[in-house]
């Protein structure tokens, strides 16, 4: 069965953003399905939130200093990302950030200086300048997040944090097979660009040669020390010394006397026979599986690659364009997009659970936007120790190959936590900075329809705020048996909201909100 | 009982509770009456019936001043490297000569370990650790927690083991991690769900208000029930979310039926004690869990560390005897290992401030009424050559033991499966469990 066009509009917002509230989709159908994506794809033209002074003052403190409250750090900026995620008119922008996050997974547990992931953070949404060291919104030249991906390996690998965490800030030039230290030579081949095998084809990408020669490229690429005017290493600095000039022997091709030679090779690399390039395919799928489904066809990963490889006069290996093929209908991935196979078929991952739910709950009906909650506040303490529990902890991956995600996020351990998550964060109140119940259930119009116990009212309109389809006959049954059980012991005057609260807490808990 | 029977069941108690208005009460006991079933048909179908205890020491634990050499070459070069923290020699604890003829000692704070040493229940293996030592803590811990020295591996080496020896999964509590909320490596697995607990109280569904609580539970499980067919992972989630419930069900009752000995005192300050008081708790549960895994951390000496290093042994050695004796006192010492391991061992030389820095090797003990105790392997030896040039920690020698020599032993010896897989090839064994 197709979707009609308030769940087309709503999968959108739920996978190009966070969330579709009802007002939101009633705004962008307003604005009908063409705009909508348009408006999220040209996010520049909607203001961003702005950075955290707090954030900015730890960069300058002295390095024992940070070190000291370094924890603190992570912890603020953990919580500001998360408020930006909640708050932002750009939520496209914030879930490329994200995805960036995840496929170029970087972790403070291998970082000397802390403070360079939130360089990495500001870098994925293009406000970073490595050259410079500089913070500037946005940073003239920076392709991220939705730019050309031929010039965010170059600020990929310029980046601070990266030339910590995978070791290239200590690669020198060593013989004409290899550079000191092949760590990001490899990962950069295996992990951030094209993967081992070509997604479809199955074949070898690259050989243990192609690393080895990249290496030598990627030789002197490194952070300087120190730097006029900042407390620690942020400024990308080109150590001729260090270099390996070539030339270099990379994918087929003999040449360079610099690293540029490597990305151009990467991201331009055909296999044998194959009308596709590796990178192509590899992003498409990457892409599609975060925004589409899970193991996309290898008709839509092509399809997707052929926008990358500008196979059809377009720029090439432009991320917008290949985001507009996936949202614009009207092609045969924006059709597998907008399938049935496709809606309500996302696992929401930790950051996507809470963000989602902090949106929801403290969306504000005469604004037509989420307020979010006090970035100081018990709730975002809550909130974010909660994320651990569910398994994501925001700058700190497993590893450098990201978070597995899909199903796997949902474990006894995360069903627990996120169910417990919601109770919590629903119990606190406003004092505490938790959420604004009162005014939900206002603007929701519920307190009229307790007290005349229209109960399948109430779970009508909760079900629509919070769940991406109504519920099952079963569900809603269920959930109206329990706004009539009794409680022993409540005030009668409370009665009714503790009701909605705890509503609301099962709908959090159940499967449905689970997914997007 | 299968997987898919199991919760067949579940998700027809939960339409009975619904249909006919059984109360809560009645339907827990239902479930379990259920659960209880599983495990006995399980248990009879298991060929082993061992548990393990993993007690991880985080940080990199100074082997050299855990067990300490009295004799030979080792001794005089040890004190030499270790002008402010060596152990004065009266106070160590002679244990026995290695295989090299080193008389060796434990640390005083390990004085409860002695006893049980002394009881043959201890195995001391030296010198563990692998080739091409990392010396980074998150590097080092995934290679132990993975078994895999590339670091390429997802899962953890315990993880491997539950999937190979469960592959249906049946009971939602096989494992349990009591190490924080966060899942070791170890235990990671691509099938099995292994819960991270950080406390058995804890590990509850809560709810405001309580009085609210039974209300809520029906109607979560109502809410996870089989529908008409939906998305298929739908369908997962509902039946992770009963897995769920079913383990809290399953421990939370479980525990309730350990009854506490005046003769056995955990001390409540000592958080591995806590934390293996919840292990009897859950083991005389007898709730068919196989694994357990807690930690204590603080190992990353670098500074003053006489001090720190002494009260963490202490609060091993104490922990790990008051819950051997509890274990004795129910009556399952004879299926219980324990196994201790820290992410690599300390530099020989001490540093400029009374400290040590990452190193290499250290001792691992293997603990329980079935160990043959006694010393596996040898001290290492700290003579310059062989030493790792510049870095002064020792070289992962001929005479050093991988530790995956370890896991093929725990697995082939312990819970009797083939090693070989799980690890990515053939250990050797050592000889530490008695037949």
């Amino acid at each position: 069965m197709p979707l009609d066009e308030y769940d087309k509009i709503a999968h959108l917002l739920r996978r190009a953003g966070f969330t579709a509230h009802p007002d939101e989709v009633e705004a962008a159908t307003a604005r009908g399905l063409q705009a909508t994506v348009e408006d999220l794809l040209n996010f520049e033209k909607f203001p961003d939130v702005p950075p955290d002074p707090e954030l900015l003052a730890a960069l300058d403190l002295s390095q024992d200093d940070f070190n000291r409250m370094r924890g603190d750090f992570l912890n603020k900026l953990t919580r500001w990302w998360l408020h930006v995620m909640v708050t932002t008119p750009r939520p496209l922008q914030e879930k490329m950030v994200l995805f960036w996050h995840g496929l170029f997974a970087t972790s403070v547990t291998g970082l000397e200086f802390w403070q360079q992931i939130y360089l990495q953070n500001e870098n994925f949404r293009g406000n970073f300048d490595p050259d410079t060291g500089r913070l500037l919104r946005p940073a003239p030249g920076n392709p991220f997040p939705v730019g050309n991906f031929r010039r965010m390996l170059e600020y990929l690998s310029k980046d601070p944090a990266m030339l910590y965490w995978l070791d290239n800030q200590f690669n020198v030039k060593k013989n004409s097979e290899v550079g000191s230290n092949e760590n990001y030579a490899r990962e950069l081949h295996e992990l951030f660009s094209m993967g081992v095998e070509d997604v479809v084809a199955r074949v070898p990408n690259y050989t243990e040669r192609d690393i080895r020669q990249a290496s030598r490229a990627l030789t002197g690429w490194r952070v300087l020390p120190r730097a006029a005017g900042f407390t620690f290493p942020r400024v990308f600095f080109f150590d001729a010394q260090r270099h390996d000039f070539g030339p270099y022997e990379h994918l087929g091709k003999r040449g360079g006397t610099n690293a540029d030679f490597i990305f151009d090779n990467i991201v331009r690399h055909r296999n044998p026979g194959q009308k596709q390039s590796a990178v192509g395919r590899f992003l498409g799928y990457r892409l599609f599986t975060f925004f589409g489904y899970e193991d996309p066809e290898p008709e839509i990963i092509n399809a997707l690659a052929d926008v990358f490889d500008g196979a059809h006069g377009e720029e090439p290996f432009n991320i917008r364009n290949m985001l507009r093929t996936i949202f614009t209908p009207g092609n045969i991935v924006s059709e597998a997009f907008y399938s049935e196979r496709a809606f309500r078929a996302r696992i929401k991952s930790p950051t996507e659970y809470v963000v989602s739910l902090m949106r929801l709950l403290t969306f504000d009906r005469t604004t037509g936007r989420p307020d979010g909650l006090q970035l100081s506040s018990a709730a975002m303490r809550l909130l974010q120790n909660a994320m651990i529990q569910m398994g994501q902890q925001l700058f700190a991956p497993p590893d450098v190959s990201g978070w597995r995600e899909g199903l796997a996020w949902i474990t006894t351990t995360s069903v627990l936590a996120r169910f417990n998550f919601a109770n919590d964060v629903l119990s606190l109140g406003v004092a505490q900075g938790g959420i604004d119940l009162a005014r939900l259930i206002a603007q929701a119009g519920l307190q009229e329809a307790m007290q005349q116990n229209r109960y399948g009212e109430v779970v009508d309109t909760l079900a629509r705020w919070l769940w991406p389809a109504p519920p099952s006959a079963e569900a809603r049954e269920a959930l109206i048996a329990y706004l009539q059980a009794p409680i022993p012991d409540v005030n009668p005057s409370t009665l009714a909201t503790t009701k909605i609260r705890g509503l609301i807490h099962l709908m959090l808990a159940a499967p449905d909100f689970q997914l997007c | 009982m299968n997987k898919t029977t199991r919760r067949e069941f579940i998700k027809k108690s939960g339409l009975t509770l619904l249909s006919v208005g059984l109360g809560q009460q009645a339907f827990l006991r239902q479930v379990r009456a259920a659960s209880e079933s599983v495990l006995t048909q399980a248990a009879a179908l298991s060929p082993v019936d061992r548990i393990l205890v993993v007690i991880q020491m985080d940080g990199g634990n100074d082997g050299l001043n855990t067990v300490i050499p009295l004799t030979g070459s080792a001794a005089s070069l040890y004190r030499q490297y270790r002008p402010t923290l060596a152990i004065p020699e009266e106070n160590v604890l002679p244990i026995g000569t290695d295989a090299a003829g080193t008389l060796v000692g434990f640390h005083p704070s390990l004085s409860p370990l002695k006893d049980l040493y002394a009881q043959g229940h201890v195995a001391v293996i030296q010198s563990v650790g692998y080739p091409n030592p990392n010396r980074s803590h998150f590097a080092s811990q995934d290679i132990w927690h993975t078994a895999d020295p590339q670091g390429m591996k997802r899962t953890g080496w315990l993880g491997d083991y539950l999937d190979v020896a469960f592959p249906s999964a049946d009971n939602p509590l096989l494992a349990i991690s009591l190490a924080g909320g966060r899942l070791p490596l170890t235990l990671r697995a691509e099938q099995v769900l292994v819960p991270a607990i950080s406390n058995v109280a804890n590990y509850q569904f809560r709810t405001q208000p309580p009085g609210d609580h039974e209300n809520k539970m029906r109607t979560f499980l109502a809410l996870n029930r089989e529908t008409a067919p939906e998305h298929v992972l739908r369908e997962q989630i509902r039946l992770i979310a009963l897995d769920t419930y079913e383990s809290v069900q399953m421990l939370q009752s479980g525990v309730q039926r350990y009854t506490s000995d005046p003769s056995i005192t955990y001390n409540q300050q000592n958080p591995l004690a806590r934390a293996l008081q919840q292990v009897a708790q859950i083991l005389a549960a007898d709730l068919g869990t196989r694994i357990l895994y807690v930690s204590i951390g603080g190992f990353d000496t670098h500074q003053s560390q006489a001090t720190p290093h002494a009260t963490l042994l202490s609060r091993l050695s104490e922990a790990v005897a008051v819950f051997y004796a509890d274990l004795v006192r129910l009556g399952l010492d004879d299926r219980v290992l324990m196994m201790t391991w820290s992410e690599f061992g300390r530099k020989v030389l001490e540093n400029g401030n009374q400290g040590t820095d990452h190193g290499t090797v250290g001792p691992q003990f293997l603990i329980g009424t079935r160990v043959k105790g006694g010393i596996v392997g040898e001290h290492p030896s700290l003579r310059a050559e062989d030493l790792n040039p510049g870095l002064g920690d020792p070289k992962f020698s001929a005479r050093a033991i991988d530790f995956r020599s370890t896991y093929a032993t725990i697995l082939e010896r312990w819970f009797r499966v083939d090693s070989r897989e799980i690890l990515g090839g053939a250990f050797e064994l050592l000889d530490v469990i008695r037949a």
